[in-house]
């Protein structure tokens, strides 16, 4: 229990300290924060209007008192309002509207790429040092040297232009079709991301496994299991990777934060509607209150993740049950 | 966010850390052959970086045709929507893309070198604070918050230099710690401790020497990640847009709408080879070196 208190402790610090972030890092640039909010327009605007927009986001006041009022805001779910569409749309909705899209594209892509990298690992660290392990982890590395965004910037032209198997673009197509066809359209659109997504996140799933495989297979209890005769496959899958699964998904889980970015760029490139596209868009109309939205919800998206990862920890090692329950 | 506690503390962990088996011969020459291979690419980059006379035939920054020419005798990749040559600017992008790679390299793995010799020696608060610190920069989302960091600080190539350096410190520095837990109870090291050697004697002296190699694998293998990253942000459009990256020549590709249309073929592919080449060239280097490294210790 004391362990688990101390772990969410730990999540909610840092938590705390990216909504910190998100707060303090706008007013620590040099420059005029509201200049920043105002943008290209801050000249025409005239002295009065300037100091108004400064009292409606309340920077006329002392920094402490700002954070005071941000906590609170937050704490009621309220991000501010994106700037970009002027009617009046909070950011939590814009960031509702697009999460969804998200999640189906990084959730699909990190189970496929656990699953096959894993595999591949497993594979490659029974064959170690033959061919198959020795190709297997060249075709790794230089999966690993592709930048994704410029692999989907080679794949669009030639299955969704040329061949036409996929459509350009967005994530469903306009006139909605309706039911199982519907279905089959959002599939037929997240296709190609999820592939290259898939593609991105699994070099990290093998070298992590292969590695763990690596050092269990020679350890002495996998040789007394083969002495005793026990098939192969059960070596492999049972005492090794059930040995493996949990330094694997701790490893994993540490390399999150850097691949779940990652979709950023792909949804950009795609033109798909989820958080990432909505970061790129609000980068160029320079839309503070959606940015830091959208960074502070993939934070907690991967802190939730983290969590979900630290309660399944009992499940796959016996030897945590007893510190747990 | 996940503790280096629970890492350090499963078997299998110290088993994968410590590796007491030594890779096979063959694998060994292989390393060695990749590692040269590696080499010969980086340096052939280098000599792009710093003399692209050498194989470009135009001044890349000129407008030397009609934009958006198809490949020709003239012009063997084409030109780029503003009438510039595409293969003079593939070569001059190798000198920002390369640079900014091996720059931030070099300072993030000495501010994680630093970091780490002082976290896993000194030990107590320091240690924690200093731990926590990186598993903080460690689970935050890396590129929507360098993202939102680079769009306040403005597009420019020195600032994505800043901003990388700002989050890549963090592997090298957990790594180099793992490291210096593992041989600060060394007798060497109690020896020297013992003569009455002071903690910054020890840490610069004795486990700096410990961790060289490791280090050194480092800055290879942060450099490649630092060139994957900066060709995304310039792709994004957050890289200075009148200097020559690879992520910027991308960049304008998109903009002008060249993946759409066969123009992909000599503006894009090209480009994302170079991209990969290079990467490449570093991993496979810093493959050879890790191999090198295992067997020596």
């Amino acid at each position: 229990m004391t362990f688990l208190s101390r772990r969410a402790l730990e999540f909610l610090l840092t938590f705390f300290l990216a909504i910190s972030i998100n707060f303090f890092l706008p007013r620590m640039v040099p420059g005029d924060p509201i200049k920043l909010i105002a943008g290209n327009a801050a000249p025409q605007l005239g002295k009065e209007r300037l100091e108004a927009l400064r009292a409606q986001y309340g920077l006329d006041k002392p920094l402490s008192e700002q954070y005071g009022i941000y906590l609170k805001q937050l704490a009621r779910g309220d991000l501010g309002m994106s700037y970009r569409y002027s009617g009046g749309r909070t950011v939590v909705e814009v960031l509702g509207e697009n999460f969804r899209w998200t999640l189906l594209l990084v959730g699909t892509s990190l189970i496929l790429a656990l699953v096959t990298g894993s595999a591949l690992g497993i594979w490659s660290a029974t064959r170690r040092g033959d061919a198959v392990d020795l190709g297997l982890l060249s075709g790794v590395y230089v999966l690993r040297s592709i930048p994704p965004f410029w692999l989907a910037m080679v794949l669009i032209p030639v299955f969704a232009i040329q061949l036409r198997y996929f459509p350009v673009g967005d994530s469903y197509s306009v006139p909605r079709p309706e039911g199982w066809e519907n279905i089959k359209d959002v599939a037929r659109h997240a296709f190609l991301p999820i592939v290259i997504l898939t593609l991105a996140y699994l070099p990290t799933a093998f070298v992590v496994m292969r590695a763990a495989m690596f050092g269990i297979m020679e350890s002495d209890f996998i040789r007394t299991a083969r002495a005793k005769g026990v098939p192969n496959v059960s070596v492999v899958m049972k005492h090794g990777l059930s040995n493996a699964l949990l330094p694997v998904l701790t490893s994993f889980m540490v390399d999150l934060g850097q691949m779940l970015g990652g979709v950023t760029v792909i949804e950009a490139v795609f033109n798909y509607r989820g958080i990432g596209n909505m970061m790129f868009e609000a980068v160029k109309s320079r839309d503070y209150p959606l940015l830091q939205g959208g960074f502070l919800l993939f934070t907690v998206t991967i802190l939730a993740l983290n969590i979900i990862t630290e309660l399944l920890y009992p499940y796959l090692d016996p030897r945590l049950r007893r510190g747990t329950a | 966010m996940t503790t280096q506690i629970q890492v350090d503390s499963t078997p299998h962990f110290r088993a994968l850390r410590e590796r007491p088996f030594p890779p096979k011969r063959t694998t060994l020459r292989l390393a060695r052959v990749v590692g040269w291979m590696g080499a010969f690419v980086l340096a052939l980059m280098l000599v792009f970086a710093f003399f692209p006379d050498v194989a470009a035939p135009y001044d890349a920054t000129e407008r030397v045709a009609l934009p958006l020419q198809k490949p020709s005798a003239e012009n063997i990749l084409g030109t780029n929507d503003l009438g510039q040559d595409l293969f003079s600017e593939l070569i001059a992008g190798t000198r920002a893309s390369l640079l900014t790679g091996l720059i931030v390299a070099v300072i993030s793995v000495l501010v994680g070198t630093i970091v780490g010799l002082v976290s896993g020696y000194l030990g107590g608060w320091i240690d924690s604070v200093l731990m926590r610190l990186t598993d903080l920069i460690l689970v935050l989302p890396f590129l929507p918050l360098v993202i939102l960091i680079s769009v306040y600080l403005g597009p420019s190539q020195r600032n994505i230099i800043l901003v990388l350096a700002i989050f890549f410190w963090a592997g090298p520095a957990r790594l180099i710690r793992a490291r210096v837990l593992s041989t600060r109870t060394d007798t060497y090291i109690e020896a020297a401790r013992a003569l009455g050697a002071n903690p910054l004697q020890i840490m610069a002296g004795h486990l700096w020497s410990s961790v060289r190699p490791l280090a050194l694998v480092q800055v290879v293998l942060v450099a490649s990640a630092s060139i994957l990253a900066e060709s995304s942000l310039s792709f994004l459009g957050l890289g200075d847009p009148s200097g020559k990256s690879w992520g910027t020549m991308l960049y304008f590709a998109r903009a002008s709408g060249a993946f759409l249309s066969d123009a992909w073929k000599w503006w894009v592919l090209p480009t994302g080879l170079m991209i990969t080449l290079t990467v490449l060239s570093l991993g496979l280097i810093g493959y050879s070196l890790e191999q090198r490294m295992v067997r020596s210790t």
